[in-house]
């Protein structure tokens, strides 16, 4: 999930494109032969699969923690050499981008809820609703 | 009154809670207002080494503060840990393994890791000084033999001026050191030596010539040699992360090759030693003022009496306006000077002198208004601000006294 978009696609879409197994969010990961065992948190708690490899995996924050960047390092950064790449010399076509914004729009506003007096009441409510 | 009662803020949890949500409140209140914001006036480079300073202290430091504050303990892995970051020789030069910083790198990181623990930071200084002393006047022999164990804190350093009978009146010291063919025989003592008796390398000024100041020679010793003892652990009012004992030299031998520098030049050393050190403690100093503004800044928002927040109170809201205007105007001394002493300026070590001043005197102000601020909770030891009240009421005693400093800055304006 790109800060950017927030779209939540690129590891799904490469799993799709490589056709091999995806396990997105991954919280914790552990090798084994020839496969990984991967676990995510759900709403419910916590979801583990087991892929075989090679597998497509996206991290989320609570995978591990980052280690502190030393300060030589931070002043070695500076001078470390930025190496551009043109787009060509990897064998990606150049063209427009291929994703197209079809609409924005803000999602619908509020409705006001209501009180109601007892727990009938709101069971009544919720089935004229059609929500349960 | 009941525990659960207690104004239990964000902020004071961070200093007693689990490290990672010290490290989510302490980071998410770096800036909390852009005008005491340290980050202020930085290159991206020291916003980087403050960044790490402040992640490191927010979860190495902070949430075992009082811990190691109650039971008198020297946290030594976790400044192993900050020595692996190159915390241990900061403005040591890289060939022996140090960082190369400038002073004003330091005095940035020194303020940033207070904010976690300031006595545990006050000691690194010191041993940041330590190995910043044998790198500069050490020959090569000296400088490769003790200062990549000291960078990286395998081994810890202690400095030896002070004696029971010259404190500001250091070129009186009397520790004795005879020359016997190649070795100096030392007889004295030391005393109030930070670290004293758990670190290993100790740097001492001893007499070896005659009376004054060009008497006085630097040696290196380490723990082990005979006729080095130590006294009891002296009981403090804070710094009690910190082991503080008398160093005892009896008939205690020393090759030559320990020595620093060429005879008589002891002094000299001990004294550009200490505005460096003078600048590291005023950044404690600055460290702590900040954390005890944040905290007061928090609990006055929390915490209500007569219908209404503390912070709705015009008095407390012009107090904490101070606190803030003094902490920043303490900073920019600090930082003034450490540029200063950089460049080598010949104005350098009176600036040091009254960025110590200034800045220990309002630090200390600042963190015993927070305590005010506090209420009768200030006053409790599960209130990480009077902690910061007692960890920097020494900053105004040691690296020269307060009293001192105004002799040096009166001396440069009415003689200099």
């Amino acid at each position: 999930q790109a800060i950017d978009d927030d779209c939540n696609q690129t590891g799904q879409l490469l799993a799709a494109m490589l056709d091999w197994p995806q396990g997105t969010f991954a919280s914790r990961v552990e090798l084994e032969a020839g496969a990984v065992r991967v676990q995510r948190e759900v709403d419910g708690g916590l979801e583990t699969l087991r892929l075989r490899l090679p597998a497509v995996l996206t991290a989320d924050l609570r995978l591990n923690e980052p280690r502190y960047a030393t300060l030589p390092n931070i002043m070695k950064a500076k001078k470390k050499p930025l190496e551009v790449v043109p787009a060509a010399e990897l064998g990606v076509p150049a063209g427009a981008p291929r994703l197209k914004v079809l609409q924005v729009q803000e999602p619908p506003a509020r409705a006001g809820g209501e009180k109601v007096e007892s727990v009938e009441s709101l069971l009544g409510k919720l089935r004229h609703a059609g929500c349960i | 009154s009941r525990e659960a009662e207690r104004p239990r803020t964000a902020m004071a949890m961070a200093w007693r809670a689990a490290p990672r949500a010290a490290a989510r409140l302490l980071l998410g209140r770096r800036g909390i207002a852009s005008c005491i914001d340290p980050s202020t006036g930085l290159t991206e480079d020291q916003k980087e080494f403050q960044k790490v300073a402040l992640d490191f202290a927010a979860k190495e430091m902070a949430p075992y503060m009082a811990e190691w504050d109650e039971k008198e303990i020297f946290p030594v892995e976790t400044m192993r840990k900050a020595a692996q970051l190159g915390f241990g020789g900061i403005y040591v030069k890289p060939d022996v393994g140090g960082s190369g910083l400038s002073r004003l790198d330091t005095s940035i990181i020194f303020e940033a890791l207070s904010t976690g623990c300031t006595s545990t930071t006050a000691y690194m200084s010191i041993h940041n000084m330590c190995v910043w002393m044998i790198d500069t006047f050490g020959n090569e022999e000296q400088r490769h033999r003790f200062c990549p164990s000291l960078c990286s804190m395998e081994k810890f350093a202690s400095y030896c001026l002070t004696e029971p009978g010259s404190g500001s009146d250091a070129a009186s010291l009397l520790t004795s050191a005879q020359r016997k063919g190649d070795t100096y025989v030392l007889n004295g003592s030391k005393a109030f030596i930070s670290g004293g008796g758990d670190t290993d390398v100790y740097v001492v000024m001893c007499r070896t010539g005659g009376p004054g100041p060009k008497g006085i020679s630097c040696l290196v010793l380490e723990k082990g040699m005979p006729g080095l003892s130590f006294g009891k652990k002296e009981k403090k009012v804070g710094w009690n992360s910190q082991p503080t004992r008398a160093v005892i030299f009896e008939d205690c031998v020393v090759p030559v090759g320990n020595r620093l520098g060429a005879e008589g030049q002891g002094f000299s050393i001990a004294m550009q030693g200490l505005n460096g050190g003078r600048i590291n403690i005023a950044s404690c100093s600055l460290g702590a003022a900040h954390a005890s503004v944040l905290l007061a800044q928090e609990h006055l928002s929390v915490r209500k009496q007569f219908g209404e927040p503390l912070a709705n109170n015009q008095y407390l809201q012009f107090r904490l306006a101070e606190m803030a205007t003094r902490l920043l105007a303490a900073r920019l001394m600090v930082r003034n000077a450490a540029r200063a002493l950089q460049e080598g300026r010949e104005d350098a070590a009176v600036l040091c002198s009254m960025a110590k001043l200034f800045a220990t005197d309002e630090c200390f102000g600042i963190c015993n208004q927070a305590l005010q601020m506090h209420g009768g909770y200030g006053y409790l030891k599960d209130y990480a601000v009077q902690q910061f009240v007692r960890d920097i009421r020494v900053h105004q005693i040691l690296e020269g006294t307060n009293e001192v400093m105004r002799m040096i800055v009166a001396r440069s304006l009415l003689q200099g």
